[in-house]
């Protein structure tokens, strides 16, 4: 036997061969008949002349081919640094990062407890908390800082992402404007423009108009990644019921449509420049009207999205450790675990929006803890077990014999700290001893590690350099973008 | 065949049977005035269901489409009984920068089969195309969504072009979207904020009656 088939590794594939081509066929069917609406002028004359045909209203249809080379033309492995030089992750095959997403407008208030809206502090508190945890391989501002000047505000997050953290940042932007401010941060702290092409420390994240739709604004922010070289993630956040087809396959026919017409032109742009892609699918709530994150179908399109990025070879990006609970609570538990676990049986290779709440608009620090440590959990299992020799055991029982016992022989002890995973903070404590040190539930043990990582984490610092650099930055911007109106 | 036959169909949401049985009790001498009335009663029953979250969307879509289609047939019969109601006129679109716009979407289609005319200007609308729009139309209500705290400033923009005009009091101004809320509504001036789409045209109509 040799070493593969002597590890046992769980993961999940949902789709056969048969229905990866029958999708992908019905998606090729979409660009070629339905097409997509491209609204920057300079793209479709950029398609045009790569043999797309463009009808009135700037609908652009797309041949197979041409799709088929750009998954070719595509890399199927990126890379990131963290802002140290230190690689952190490869996104590629069925490698799996977690990290946060992006922008949510309310934060529970770490002193009172309550909701709020978010303020420039929490995306430094979530940062921070995240370069502490060891499970977060990436992170995201978490908060909007709706304290910043309104053109600001993604400059003001990343800016303060660097400083709290060394991880690499997955970021959006409003517009071409606020995109270049940030990269020319990135760049300081990299040294450089090139150092940061051989070493990217950042992810943009775009996002097309579903149904079938390249908004202006979304194109300028994909072709400045393209040119520069800067990892983009470009993928459309459909709503089954809304702006998809209630049909889970309808959907994922359309959001795979969308997504590989970004890959289409990102790739024309700038052959083999780095994208990941893929879909979302939340559900949209028929009686509530919500758009619902933590529901079993968002999954589903998951599984099936991870197999068809697989299939193309590019890296896919995944949304797992959300939940519509509105607070720390089971529901958040679940929905939480569920969907990290199912991210990572995927193999999703980079999968945010780790610790959301409340369908995309609630941030609470103490839910990145949390999902952390759920992370943890789920790494464990989707590590597996080897069969081998050594940990099959057969001389070590035969040892101990019938009656004996294991947990003093030297295997035991070579063996538990790697085969059984040890929680930061769930509760193993006996009932006696768990009552004794005040019943405390998983959501206050949280609590007091969140606090205790705001108290003392300090965060590899900036030198001073880099720093003002970046502050002349930031100052500069204020003035640039004083009356700027970003393209939608 | 009856009018409340009529009200079960538009309820079910059956727009064929619903037009059909429409016309043939028009033409049998069915009173237009006291059909409509029993089906804004027979939509309001609806819309209740619906905030109560006993039935999904779709069907207050389909029964929306049902009294649309109803409606049409009724329209030169209410002419002649003089009977043609609306609650108000409003134009509605997602503001400039914006391209959220389910919530608008949802927002517009309440706002019609409760009784209003709607106007939907779309999304990524420029604040100056609101309020001509609106003269145009002689609207009474100007309705922004904003689903981005980086877009909220054009819904105060809407206001403040409004004054410029010296035609503030001519217009109502709704807002709405996820980020927004009672304190934005407060600070920008607007007339009203509402919370979800269910809300809507209750409170409408009721700051429309308070006005007058
Ligand atoms: C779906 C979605 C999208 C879709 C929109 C598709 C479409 N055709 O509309 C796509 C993928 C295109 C998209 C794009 C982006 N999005 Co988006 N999106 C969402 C999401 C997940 C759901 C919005 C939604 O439709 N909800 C369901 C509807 C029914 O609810 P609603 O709009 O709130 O409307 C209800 C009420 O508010 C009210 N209402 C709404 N309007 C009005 C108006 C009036 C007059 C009244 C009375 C009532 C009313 O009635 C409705 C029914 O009850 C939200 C998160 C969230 N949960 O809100 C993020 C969210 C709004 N998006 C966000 C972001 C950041 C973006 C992008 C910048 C992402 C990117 N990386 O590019 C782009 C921006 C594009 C642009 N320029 O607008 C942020 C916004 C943060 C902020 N700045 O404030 C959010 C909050 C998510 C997040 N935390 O990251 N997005």
């Amino acid at each position: 036997m040799n070493k593969e088939t002597l590890q046992c590794k769980p993961a999940y594939r949902l789709l056969t061969l048969d229905q990866i081509n029958r999708l992908h066929g019905a998606t090729l069917e979409l660009l070629e008949t339905a097409g997509v609406r491209v609204l920057y002028p300079e793209a479709v004359d950029m398609l045009a002349a790569a043999g797309c045909r463009v009808k009135s209203d700037n609908i652009v249809l797309i041949p197979g081919d041409l799709v088929e080379a750009c998954i070719q033309s595509a890399p199927s492995s990126i890379t990131l640094y963290n802002r140290l030089g230190n690689e952190a992750m490869c996104l590629e095959g069925r490698r799996t990062y977690f990290g946060m997403g992006t922008d949510l407008i309310q934060t529970y208030d770490m002193e009172s407890g309550r909701m709020r809206p978010s303020r420039l502090c929490d995306v430094a508190n979530a940062a921070r908390v995240a370069d502490a945890l060891p499970d977060i391989d990436f992170i995201g501002s978490y908060a909007l800082p709706c304290d910043s000047p309104a053109n600001l505000m993604y400059i003001d997050s990343f800016k303060t992402e660097l400083e709290n953290s060394v991880k690499p940042i997955f970021y959006t932007a409003a517009g071409s404007q606020d995109i270049r401010v940030i990269y020319e941060m990135a760049a300081a702290v990299m040294g450089g423009k090139d150092m940061l092409r051989k070493k990217p420390i950042l992810i943009h994240y775009a996002e097309p108009l579903s149904p079938l739709t390249h908004s202006t604004g979304a194109i300028q922010k994909l072709f400045f990644c393209a040119d520069n070289g800067i990892p983009v993630n470009y993928t459309p956040g459909m709503m089954s019921g809304a702006t998809a087809p209630v049909t889970l396959a309808g959907a994922i026919a359309l959001g795979n449509a969308e997504a590989l017409s970004g890959i289409v032109l990102h790739q024309l742009r700038a052959k083999g420049a780095p994208i990941i892609s893929g879909f979302g699918m939340s559900t949209f709530d028929m009686k509530t009207s919500a758009c619902v994150y933590g529901c079993p179908e968002y999954r589903l399109a998951l599984s099936a999205c991870a197999d068809l990025f697989h299939f193309y070879q590019i890296p896919m990006w995944g949304t797992a450790g959300v939940t519509d609970a509105h607070c720390i609570d089971p529901q958040a538990s679940m929905e939480w675990t569920a969907s990290l676990m199912t991210a990572a049986l995927d193999g999703a290779n980079l999968v945010h929006d780790v610790g959301y709440l409340g369908q995309g608009l609630v941030g609470h620090p103490a839910a990145l803890v949390m999902c952390s440590e759920i992370i943890s959990y789920v790494r464990r299992m989707v590590r597996g077990f080897e069969i081998d020799t050594e940990h099959l055991a057969l001389d070590v029982i035969h040892d101990v014999g019938p009656q004996g016992d294991f947990i003093s022989t030297n295997h035991t002890f070579d063996f538990f700290r790697k085969e059984h995973w040890q929680p930061h903070l769930c509760n193993r404590r006996i009932l006696d001893n768990w009552q004794a040190a005040g019943e405390k539930t998983w959501a206050d043990t949280a609590l007091e590690k969140t606090r205790e990582i705001l108290a003392d984490h300090r965060p590899i610092p900036l030198s001073s350099d880099v720093l003002s650099s970046l502050n002349a930055l930031r100052q500069q911007a204020e003035t640039d973008l004083k009356h700027t109106r970003f393209e939608s | 065949m009856s009018l409340e036959q009529l009200s079960k169909f538009v309820e079910d949401g059956e727009s064929d049977s619903a037009r059909e049985l429409a016309e043939t009790l028009l033409v049998n001498g069915a009173n237009p005035i006291e059909m409509i009335e029993m089906l804004t009663r027979t939509m309001a029953h609806v819309g209740e269901l619906f905030a109560k979250l006993d039935i999904f969307l779709p069907e207050i879509m389909m029964a929306g489409d049902a009294l649309g289609g109803v409606v049409k047939v009724l329209g030169p019969y209410l002419e002649k009984a003089g009977g043609r109601q609306c609650k108000g006129k409003v134009v509605i679109g997602v503001v400039k920068g914006d391209l959220h716009e389910i919530g608008k979407n949802i927002v517009k289609l309440l706002l019609e089969t409760s009784g209003f005319v709607v106007k939907d200007l779309g999304y990524d609308v420029d604040p100056l195309t609101f309020v001509k729009e609106a003269e145009t139309m002689g609207a009474d209500f100007i309705a922004s969504s904003s689903l981005m705290t980086t877009t909220m400033p054009r819904q105060k923009e809407i206001i403040e072009i409004l004054k410029d005009k010296g035609i503030r009091d001519k217009f109502k101004v709704v807002i709405g979207g996820a980020p927004t809320s009672q304190l934005w509504a407060d600070k920008i001036g607007a007339d009203l904020y509402c919370y979800d789409a269910k809300s809507a045209p209750e409170r409408m109509v009721s700051i429309l009656e308070t006005s007058h």
